[in-house]
């Protein structure tokens, strides 16, 4: 999933570090917007506001981890 | 009244009321005021004078406003630059505003690619400012109630030139680092304020309808008014955006570095009327000619761009200046925008310059020629992208692309798409057809 979520995302935003430690800092606003939009068509999940979290996005993996709980709901 | 004049009147009024919020940081108009008067000492000791221009990178906090008024203090001209300016940007403007002559009211310069699309510094006066301020106070009924949410960058004169009439008017300003975090804006609600109110781009209050649209119908009794501008907002998301605040006022503004806030229409009227941007304010005279440009005079104009005669002649006449700005007036009296001249490419509310964003990309290696465009983003809007045609031997990278154009250019003005083609649409006499480009 992690590399598909790489994948998907980078496509999107060429111009974002996704193996960044402080990727939340790398994102602005469309970014975030752009990701919310992506996951949820991806994977069928309902993503909003409450979810955009530095701690979700701090890194790639903590996006993975928020996919896959929601996933798991 | 000046701002540093309102918050050294609230200061002595009411010394322990919050002046600023920032997150966990808040100050009162006292300590804000005495610190003021302390970094403008710190200022003049460091050689700083009345005249004299000081280029700084605004920061998104208190300090800035520390900074911003305490240049104001010791009568300097205050220059703020995006927090992210590239070094060589900041050096190349140190050296322009050092360089030049200043006229003796201008107390802002503030960098822009507004009407003309090329970055300029725009001078404004005392005058400009206070009555920009007064617009504000007088036609969107500021009080010493309002808590005032800036999340916008404040060298921008959408958000700098609200922490004016808030503060003169005695109410507090509370900074956010941008929206990304939505849900540090609803955090604000947590703060005992009854009268909120915000200035948005409409690619924000659309992010803020597509994925938080239940918090905001729960906080709606506590927004006193939205306002936004800088780009164009849909019927659909001014009747989107009635619904969830029914109470609220809603305001699309037309405003811009060069003119001020000079005209307002609050569409929370049922009528939603798209491009409309209703009445001058106050200080303001908007009129519309024959052929349908729009032109501003008044106060709160701009007194020329920096070192530049002739841009400033090109949109400066006799105190009146001609925005790029179209639209023509309706039987009410109301003023209607419909579209823009020229090839400036509006994301979010800032004005890129296409061919700025095209001469940056053309030094990477693997770009033979390119038209930077604008392009639907299905949330925010329009967004940049570019057409590259390649030279031989290479695939499009993108990554690599925009890594290097990160490196040139300013984040709002990078490209979120790109696409490799084989050749460009010119016309007749070789130039690029940006037209036939134009999202239809």
């Amino acid at each position: 999933m992690k590399n598909r979520i790489i994948e998907l995302l980078s496509e999107a935003l060429p111009a974002v570090d996704f193996e960044s430690e402080f990727l939340f800092s790398e994102l602005d606003s469309l970014g975030i917007a752009t990701i919310l939009l992506l996951l949820s068509n991806e994977y069928h999940i309902s993503l909003n506001a409450s979810d955009v979290t530095p701690k979700n996005f701090m890194t790639i993996d903590s996006v993975v981890a928020m996919v896959e709980s929601k996933l798991n709901k | 009244m000046t701002l540093e004049e309102g918050i050294c009147l609230y200061a002595q009024k009411t010394p322990d009321k919050t002046a600023v919020i920032c997150y966990e940081d808040k100050i009162s108009y006292s300590d804000l005021w005495n610190m003021i008067i302390e970094r403008a000492g710190l200022m003049n000791q460091d050689g700083l004078r009345k005249g004299m221009p000081y280029v700084f990178r605004a920061s998104q906090d208190i300090d800035f406003i520390i900074n911003y008024c305490a240049i104001h203090y010791l009568g300097a001209i205050a220059v703020p630059l995006e927090h992210q300016a590239l070094q060589e940007n900041f050096i190349s403007i140190q050296k322009e505003v050092g360089g030049c002559d200043i006229p003796a009211d201008i107390q802002d310069i503030l960098y822009t690619t507004g009407t003309t699309g090329k970055s300029k510094g725009v001078m404004l006066s005392r005058t400009a400012i206070e009555s920009c301020a007064d617009n504000f106070i007088c036609d969107m009924h500021y009080t010493d109630e309002l808590l005032y949410i800036i999340s916008g960058p404040l060298n921008h004169i959408a958000s700098l030139f609200k922490i004016h009439p808030v503060l003169i008017a005695g109410g507090t300003v509370c900074i956010l680092d941008g929206l990304k975090d939505i849900n540090a804006f609803f955090d604000v609600f947590r703060l005992p304020y009854n009268r909120v109110a915000t200035f948005m781009v409409p690619a924000s209050l659309r992010l803020l309808m597509e994925f938080s649209y239940d918090k905001l119908c729960a906080v709606a009794d506590r927004i006193d008014f939205i306002e936004t501008g800088a780009a164009p907002i849909t019927g659909k998301d001014m009747e989107r955006l009635a619904k969830a605040l029914p109470h609220s006022r809603l305001y699309n503004t037309l405003g811009g570095t060069e003119i001020g806030a000079v005209c307002t229409y609050d569409f929370n009227d049922g009528k939603y009327m798209e491009g409309c941007i209703g009445r001058p304010m106050k200080n303001s005279i908007v009129e519309v000619t024959p052929d349908g440009s729009i032109i501003v005079s008044g106060p709160t104009v701009m007194s020329g761009y920096v070192n530049d005669p002739e841009s400033t002649a090109q949109v400066l006449q006799d105190g009146r200046i001609t925005t790029s700005d179209l639209g023509y007036v309706d039987e009410n009296g109301m003023i209607h925008l419909k579209g823009r001249r020229g090839d400036v490419i509006n994301v979010g509310g800032f004005k890129v310059d296409p061919l700025e964003v095209e001469n940056a990309a053309i030094g990477h290696e693997s770009v033979k020629e390119c038209i930077c465009i604008a392009a639907e983003h299905p949330v925010i809007g329009p967004v940049l992208k570019l057409l590259v045609v390649l030279e031989d031997g290479f695939v499009l990278d993108k990554r690599s692309l925009a890594i290097y154009l990160k490196s040139k250019l300013e984040p709002h003005k990078i490209p979120t798409y790109y696409e490799a083609v084989d050749k460009l649409q010119r016309t007749y006499n070789g130039k690029l057809d940006r037209k036939y480009y134009r999202i239809k």
